[in-house]
């Protein structure tokens, strides 16, 4: 039997601390053991001889190696500087309390490790363990910032500083999707996720170290030209304008994208990554607003039509950024509130997290869109043919809306309405699994971390999704509703990875595209299975 | 009288320990939410399935209504039989339970023993050698004492085998963790050792509880920790009150913070509340985070820098 890895070995010198071999990850049912012995594509050398890579297989961040000593011991310095902030009220009040209390409390009694998809699907890798980097960083911080460290560090756990460990802790805070299942289940109540969530601030924050898919193409493209996804404001409406005539062209409803209007009733925002990879989304809003007599609007302003804030998985200083501008831009537009649309970190960044952020008029109203749309198709103005979805679906629920935040009921409600083969997925609801593409890993794709993510972090919904529809003929198409976009992102990526559209028919969409394939007296279906319209 | 005095001296640390961690959560700056659902003091039917408020079209009309009852009806099996270990970890709730089981009936055992000196003290008249509070007491006391021993030595015990057998608890076990566990389990042993030895009904016990009460004064015959086992009872369950609030063994108490401080603090921010008056002060906070993009100077403040642009962009 090997040996565990422990906490302190991230300070080892070895040139990887973790390998996973083949047949090691979580084996998958027929007709996809073909790929349980498949492992990560070997990093090429060329491409990591000056960056840090001797985490594991992949490589999230890619962090410069320092050039000589001297640069080392500097960064070492930063980072203690960084993680002396983290406890300080001026620097971090927005989560010193609930990061107090879980690096205090811990038992290390193992119940989270079960819990983490993570872990379980890597074949219990001691480095995803759930307290693995909280031990790193409760050792470091006891050792190191504390009077008398170096002796107490004797009793309760050693471990060393050097570049190695930084580094190291650095990548590993980017292979937990902050799903905070193992929050859930602690029985003390301590959050392993809440402590990945503030490493990754301190190594933003103080050192300026992110993975560039969330900062530089983040949360600064977004702050500068109005989008995540690079879409300056012209290109938004050009955007919807297309839509607009494609889903006329798609469904034969004309429809209307109503820009920055004054006054509306709700102010919706989209995750701007919808115009681009899935317009039909956005369009089917549209349908369903403008069909349900409601008055609203969409704000062409930086910024105003991009309802991310990735500043929310790694930095709060951007995540606050984002979340005043989202806001100034709904008070100038004198909006009763603000509806989120199919985004769930969206959701949570700015309907819980940036509740505590904005005051006086900057605090307008907000609503998922989960919500909204319940009192549409709920309130009997719309008239609906449930037969138009009689194909399998299952929901996956995205854990920023479900476990971050209680909605949970209104998305199944709408669902037992117009999809009669609706099934659900086990667990589900709070206790649901990550698509394994959340905080951020769903775009990020850098070296082979695609690969990684769509190997260990997304497998447990990959299995969970097949599970769901294990008593369905092959030749059924079935249909994943996913209404988050990166969480729609992460199973596109799995169902291609796997052939799962080949193998198992498995498509995938968001809510509201199920509610307008069912609207009756709609020509044709906005839901097509390959080249197959749904309805046939 | 040296044994009152360490007593005396373990309470005070204790209570100086307590204090201050109650007192450090209790001037912290109001932190951002970061509730995880299900929030136990939702209402009913959404309590079931870990729904919120916000489940509701404009919420923010409504009043914020915690039920405090619903909170409670989880709370107490929560405290009492580590519910949540026996949903998610049953193999250790086996251990755990017994371990805490025999923890909370020593506090049991001490809140009878103070009743009872109580009783003696300052209630003579309704403590008359056959009243009926003085039978039930007579019964209590012993009845939690033994109990309480006996499931604490089994639990501590299986806690420790735990600890060893299981290559990962061991794997991320330290010398603070075995001896936290042992130095219980001492205690555990060296009081049942006592009871064992001629005292079962816990006399020694009522009339140290009396001695600490009166600063020896109640019975000046009565010498504490005559026996061996005695004065390591003694000894060891001071020292263990003014050990426990200095380690994560903490989390007795202060898992009220960590549960209605955070899991559970989902407070809405309204125009003009509390909440809000708490973020304008944080928004007032200086920070010296280092990065560029963050373009803080220690002068700017919160909201200054939430209200500009990273330095990226300039
Ligand atoms: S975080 Fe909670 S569940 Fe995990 S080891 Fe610590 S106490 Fe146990
Ligand atoms: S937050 Fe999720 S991914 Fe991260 S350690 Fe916890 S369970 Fe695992």
């Amino acid at each position: 039997m090997k040996t565990l890895l422990k906490p302190s070995d991230i300070a080892d010198k070895s040139d990887r601390l973790c390998h996973v071999a083949p047949g090691e990850l979580t084996p998958l049912p027929y007709p996809y053991e073909d790929f349980n012995q498949t492992v990560l594509t070997p990093l090429k050398p060329e491409k990591i001889g000056n960056i840090e890579a001797s985490l594991d297989d992949t490589v999230a961040i890619g962090i410069p190696k320092p050039a000589n000593q001297e640069e080392e011991e500097a960064l070492v310095r930063q980072f203690l500087s960084g993680l002396k902030k983290l406890f300080e009220k001026e620097n971090n009040w927005t989560f010193l309390q609930p990061l107090l209390l879980s690096m205090e409390h811990c038992a290390k009694c193992h119940t989270c490790s079960d819990a983490c998809p993570v872990f379980e699907m890597s074949g219990r890798k001691e480095i995803y363990r759930p307290i693995f980097r909280s031990e790193v960083l409760r050792r470091v911080y006891r050792k190191y910032l504390k009077p008398g460290g170096k002796i107490t560090a004797k009793l309760t756990g050693d471990i060393d500083l050097n570049w190695k460990t930084i580094a190291r802790l650095a990548e590993l805070s980017y292979r937990c999707t902050l799903c905070r299942r193992c929050a859930m289940v602690c029985p003390i109540g301590v959050d392993n996720g809440l402590i990945n969530h503030e490493i990754r601030k301190l190594f933003s924050q103080e050192m300026g170290i992110a993975p560039k898919e969330i900062h530089d193409k983040g949360s600064v493209q977004h702050l500068k030209v109005g989008s995540s996804t690079g879409m300056n404001p012209m290109a938004a409406k050009d955007s919807a304008e297309f839509i607009q005539e494609e889903m006329e062209e798609i469904t034969g409803y004309k429809v209307d994208i109503p820009w920055d209007v004054e006054g509306a009733d709700i102010l919706l925002i989209h995750n701007a990554g919808e115009m681009l990879a899935w317009p039909e989304n956005v369009g089917a809003f549209a349908i369903i607003f403008q069909a349900a007599g409601i008055s609203w609007t969409m704000s062409s302003e930086a910024a105003g039509y991009d309802a991310v804030n990735y500043g929310l998985w790694y930095d709060d200083v951007q995540f606050a950024r984002v979340a005043v501008k989202h806001a100034d831009i709904a008070r100038r537009l004198k909006v009763k509130k603000i509806v989120i649309g199919e985004c769930g970190h969206a959701h949570k960044a700015l309907t819980v997290i940036a509740d505590r952020l904005l005051t006086d008029d900057l605090n307008i109203p907000r609503e998922s869109a989960m919500v909204t749309l319940e009192n549409i198709v709920m309130n009997g103005k719309l008239k609906f043919d449930p037969l138009k979805n009689n194909f399998p679906v299952t929901l996956h629920d995205p854990c920023n809306v479900v476990r971050a935040m209680g909605i949970v009921e209104p998305q199944r409600r709408i669902l037992r309405k117009i999809a009669p083969r609706f099934r659900e997925m086990t667990p589900h609801g709070v206790e649901n699994y990550c698509c394994g593409g959340g905080s951020g890993f769903a775009i990020m794709s850098g070296y082979n971390f695609a690969e990684w993510r769509n190997l260990v972090s997304s497998r447990k919904k990959f299995l969970q999704i097949l599970n769901a529809f294990e008593d369905e003929p092959q030749a059924v198409p079935k249909y994943v509703c996913a209404p988050c976009s990166n969480c729609k992102g992460a199973i596109r990526d799995i169902i291609n990875y796997y052939h799962a559209e080949e193998r198992s028919h498995l498509y995938y969409g968001g809510l509201v595209e199920l509610i307008v394939n069912a609207f009756e007296g709609m020509k044709k279906p906005i839901i097509s299975f390959g080249e197959k319209p749904s309805w046939e | 009288m040296g044994y009152y005095i360490l007593t005396y001296f373990c309470i005070a640390v204790f209570a100086a320990t307590i204090g201050r961690l109650i007192y450090r959560h209790l001037t912290l700056p109001l932190h951002v939410r970061w509730e995880i659902y299900p929030v136990m003091h939702e209402m009913a039917e959404r309590n079931v399935y870990g729904g919120s408020y916000m489940e509701k079209s404009d919420w923010w009309r409504s009043p914020y209504e915690p039920s405090r009852l619903n909170e409670f009806k989880y709370m107490v099996p929560e405290i009492l039989l580590i519910r949540g270990l026996w949903k998610e970890n049953k193999r250790l709730w086996m251990a755990s339970f017994p371990f805490h089981l025999g923890l909370y009936l020593m506090m049991a055992t001490v809140v009878l023993l103070l009743c009872h000196a109580f009783f003696i003290l300052w209630a003579g008249t309704a403590f008359a050698a056959d009243g009926i509070i003085r039978m039930i007491m007579n019964g209590l006391i012993p009845a939690a004492g033994w109990l309480g021993l006996t499931a604490g030595i089994a639990g501590g015990l299986f806690m420790l085998y735990k600890r060893l057998a299981d290559r990962e608890l061991r794997n991320y076990s330290t010398f603070a963790d075995y001896f936290n566990l042992l130095f219980i389990l001492l205690f555990f042993v060296f009081a049942l050792l006592t009871v064992l030895s001629g005292d079962p009904s816990l006399n020694g016990a009522r009339h140290y509880v009396l001695g600490l009460l009166t600063a020896g004064a109640f019975d000046p015959v009565y010498a504490p920790g005559q026996t061996i086992p005695g004065a390591f009872t003694i000894v060891l369950a001071s020292l263990l009150i003014a050990y426990i609030p200095l380690t994560h063994m903490s989390h007795m108490f202060m898992k009220y913070f960590l549960y209605h401080s955070v899991k559970w603090d989902d407070i809405p921010n309204k125009r003009g509340s509390s909440i809000e008056s708490a973020v304008i002060m944080n928004l007032k906070f200086k920070p010296t985070w280092k990065a560029k993009h963050i373009g803080a100077d220690g002068q700017k403040s919160w909201r200054d820098i939430a209200s500009s642009a990273p330095r990226e962009m300039k």
